[in-house]
């Protein structure tokens, strides 16, 4: 069960961060290297903390000169990782129209990959993943692999535990190959990943049982009324006077 | 000689009006104040002033002394009635923007809390107010290809008139000077008055400053709300409580306002469970506060958001069906039928979605202004214009509901099932397995969301919650189902009519025996106490009984 209140307030967030989130400094122009670097901190160690990167997004829509394109495709990269949370539509919303041009010898990568990374994230929120991993490995995406997600440490581990999480609640159990287009695992690689889960895995007839979770355990209710006592005082205290 | 020209055109019964204004003010006598805000200030701009401004302040002047103070608060009401009656030129809009100035200048910088004492509705309307001229500005400032040459130049050289970093700011000041956010903490601790007063300093004690940190807070979701940081919206709210002890209900517009923007922020955030409680818990509300409520312009005001908000209420019951509420459902449906059945229809409900969508939400604005005072930036603004946030917004929301679409029709396949081989559903679909079983994965997301549980603090807390009665698992082909369903209801039922029974029975018993005649004596003593109730339902019977 996914709990809000730690994708509000990660525990790896420290207090210096804490403060700026929360408080009235994170609109001081100066405080935007201290939450870039966080964010850095974020892509080398596999963290994410999505309060803070909306904070920089935010600093940059009141300031236009501070705008870095490689940061917002970093937070964009890392938002990605969050589904199903919707942090990928917040960081849009914050990106306010198409920047000004600010330097015209350094092309701005943005406006290029902003529409691969949406079909990126489309292809997550209809759960296609074989389509997620086509596209992420096809041509299209090749500059935003070889510059930025490779950069970010464990980035398809990430995605991988979104498809786990998507999976997970839906099925009881599911065969190896299926589980194999999903993850853009095969083989070896697939049966380690799936031992690391703690899933059983039955070899030949290629099918991986899932741990019972409450999602996956359905059961059918009735929802009966639940009547109460105060409801029936009336009832009960008018039988009295008559007797 | 103008000036006193028209000086001599304003009727007495102005002049008048605002010298005891002027007088009550000076008094601090909040009774006055409040009945010439409420009710004298709105008559006299019924009779007079419908068409026209009211008279410029350096006109009244004169009648109240040169008070500074109290033309700042009626240069206030000065240009929230040309906002609202007729159509600010950019004069106004800098001067009601420098006038928005003086009287936070005058509330935050003077030494010392000021004496003053303002009813609280009209401190929530300037707080209303000065948000709703800001966003007026952007919007329209937006729109560079109508403006003269006069008015770029001088966008060009104010553009720190209404920037966001000063809305912003002041709005920020006033929580920090009244320190509202310790105060509501202290009262949730339950701190004695002495402690409080400690904590929130001299200036927080003051019911001015509370009341407008207070509303300041709401002001803060309303405009971050707009600049689209929806869950910066939720998190300055992190004290409130929204519930109906909070002070924000004590205005009614201000809590229409903070319920609207709180439901919208969770639809943003993909939380329809949360929203959809918000929305019920106001419209209610506002069903109940009709019978009481008549005064006019705040009940169109009301009228019109409380629309707006059952249209966004069928758009989070298309996207979350839930069995919250039938008397909103059937309101909304009555309003926007049409539009709940398209929606219910999958991808051809989409731009079903986008109506609704853009009649309800808040009017957007973007941060910056387009580069005034740059003139060859400016051209290539107008030769290429940015897409405009409604749009922008509108796009991501309907991804969302783009990636929903398949799951109606799932449902009601599914419905009609315990079990089910994944092949025979792919064939019912007419869809390629491997896409199905996708489509139910996103069903499967859909039906799960982030809800407020009981007692969790602030709105961005929350717990996953089971938000669809019909579940389903997949067994590695085969797919199993389940569905939860409500019991039939008969208490409410059982008990209305064993009521009605007593009462009739009380009735009869206490009603006086029908006179005896002298020849069916035998017969009277059967009919004098008709039997007892036995059929609690059919009314038919003792038709001629009125029952209280």
């Amino acid at each position: 069960m996914v709990s809000a209140s730690e994708w509000a307030a990660p525990p790896t967030r420290t207090e210096l961060i804490e403060n700026l989130v929360s408080g009235v400094d994170r609109y001081n122009p100066n405080n935007v290297g201290i939450l870039e670097d966080y964010l850095y901190h974020q892509i080398r160690s596999q963290e994410y903390d999505c309060l803070a990167n909306l904070a920089i997004l935010k600093l940059y829509q009141f300031n236009p000169d501070l705008y870095n394109p490689d940061v917002v495709i970093n937070i964009l990269i890392k938002a990605l990782t969050a589904y199903p949370f919707p942090d990928f539509n917040l960081c849009i919303s914050l990106l306010d129209e198409r920047p000004f041009p600010a330097n015209p010898d350094e092309p701005d990568p943005l406006p290029s990959l902003l529409p691969v990374l949406t079909s990126l994230y489309n292809l997550l929120q209809q759960c296609r993943f074989p389509a997620f991993w086509a596209l992420y490995r096809s041509d299209k995406a090749e500059s935003l692999r070889d510059n930025y997600t490779v950069e970010c440490v464990g980035f398809e581990d990430s995605v991988r535990e979104v498809v786990i999480r998507a999976v997970t609640p839906a099925f009881k159990r599911i065969g190896t190959d299926r589980l194999s287009t999903y993850l853009d695992l095969s083989g070896d690689d697939l049966t380690a990943y799936i031992e690391k889960l703690g899933w059983s895995l039955d070899a030949e007839s290629g099918v991986a049982t899932l741990p019972l979770n409450p999602d996956n355990q359905i059961v059918s209710t009735v929802v009966q009324e639940n009547i109460q006592l105060p409801q029936l005082t009336k009832i009960i205290a008018h039988t009295q006077t008559v007797a | 000689m103008a000036q006193q020209a028209a000086f001599a055109s304003i009727p007495d019964v102005v002049k008048r009006f605002i010298v005891h204004f002027h007088q009550a003010v000076l008094e601090n006598n909040l009774a006055e104040i409040t009945v010439a805000y409420e009710s004298g200030w709105n008559r006299l701009t019924e009779k007079f002033y419908a068409k026209t401004e009211w008279p410029e302040a350096e006109v009244i002047a004169p009648l109240v002394n040169d008070d500074q103070i109290f033309l700042i608060l009626y240069r206030e009401l000065y240009y929230r009635h040309v906002y609202s009656r007729l159509q600010p030129d950019i004069d106004d809009r800098f001067h009601s923007y420098e006038n928005s100035c003086e009287l936070f200048n005058y509330l935050l910088n003077s030494d010392g809390p000021v004496p003053l004492q303002l009813p609280e509705q009209w401190l929530w309307d300037i707080i209303d107010e000065f948000i709703y001229q800001f966003q007026s500005f952007c919007t329209w400032r937006t729109k560079v290809k109508s403006k003269t040459d006069e008015e770029l130049q001088l966008l060009g050289e104010g553009n720190q008139v209404w920037s966001s970093y000063s809305v912003l700011n002041v709005l920020y000041s006033l929580i920090q000077k009244s320190k509202i956010n310790e105060h509501i903490l202290a009262l949730q601790e339950g701190k004695s008055t002495e402690e409080i007063a400690e904590i929130v300093g001299e200036y927080g004690v003051r019911p001015l400053y509370r009341m407008l940190g207070y509303f300041s807070i709401i002001g803060l979701l309303r405009v971050h709300s707009l600049l689209g940081d929806f869950t910066l919206a939720l998190k300055v709210m992190e004290n409130v409580e929204l519930n109906q002890k909070s002070p924000f209900t004590r205005v009614t517009a201000c809590h229409v306002t903070t319920y609207y923007y709180v439901g919208f922020c969770y639809i943003m955030l993909r939380r329809y469970s949360d929203a959809i409680r918000a929305f019920v818990s106001i419209l209610n509300f506002i069903l109940r506060m009709r019978q009481y409520h008549t005064r006019s312009y705040q009940y169109d005001q009301i009228n019109k958001t409380a629309d707006r908000m059952y249209a966004l209420f069928a758009i989070c019951n298309a996207l979350s069906p839930s069995r919250l509420d039938d008397n909103i459902f059937n309101t909304a449906k009555e309003r926007f039928g049409e539009q709940i059945t398209k929606m219910s229809r999958g991808e051809e409900g989409i731009p079903a979605f986008e109506e609704l969508f853009i009649y309800a939400c808040p009017k957007f604005i973007s941060a910056n202004p387009p580069p005034y005072e740059d003139p060859e930036l400016l051209q290539a603004y107008i030769d290429d214009p940015p897409v405009e946030p409604i749009q922008r917004h509108l796009s991501l929301f309907l991804s969302e509901v783009r990636a929903q679409v398949p799951v109606p029709t799932l449902r009601s396949f599914l419905k009609l099932y315990t079990s089910l081989d994944a092949k025979k559903l792919a064939n019912f679909l007419d869809a390629d397995e491997e896409e199905m079983v996708q489509q139910m994965m996103v069903m499967k997301q859909a039906s799960r969301s982030i809800s407020r549980v009981e007692n969790g603090k602030g709105l961005l807390d929350g717990q996953t919650i089971s938000t669809s009665d019909l579940d389903f698992v997949i067994d590695d082909n085969m797919v199993h189902i389940a569905e939860s369903t409500v019991g039939r209801r008969y208490a409410g039922w059982f008990i209305r009519n064993t009521e009605h029974a007593q009462r009739v029975y009380d009735t009869i018993k206490s009603s006086p025996l029908p006179p005896r005649k002298v020849n069916v004596t035998q017969t009277q003593p059967a009919q004098a106490a008709p039997a007892p109730p036995r059929n609690a339902g059919a009314k038919v019977a003792w038709g001629g009984i009125k029952v209280a």
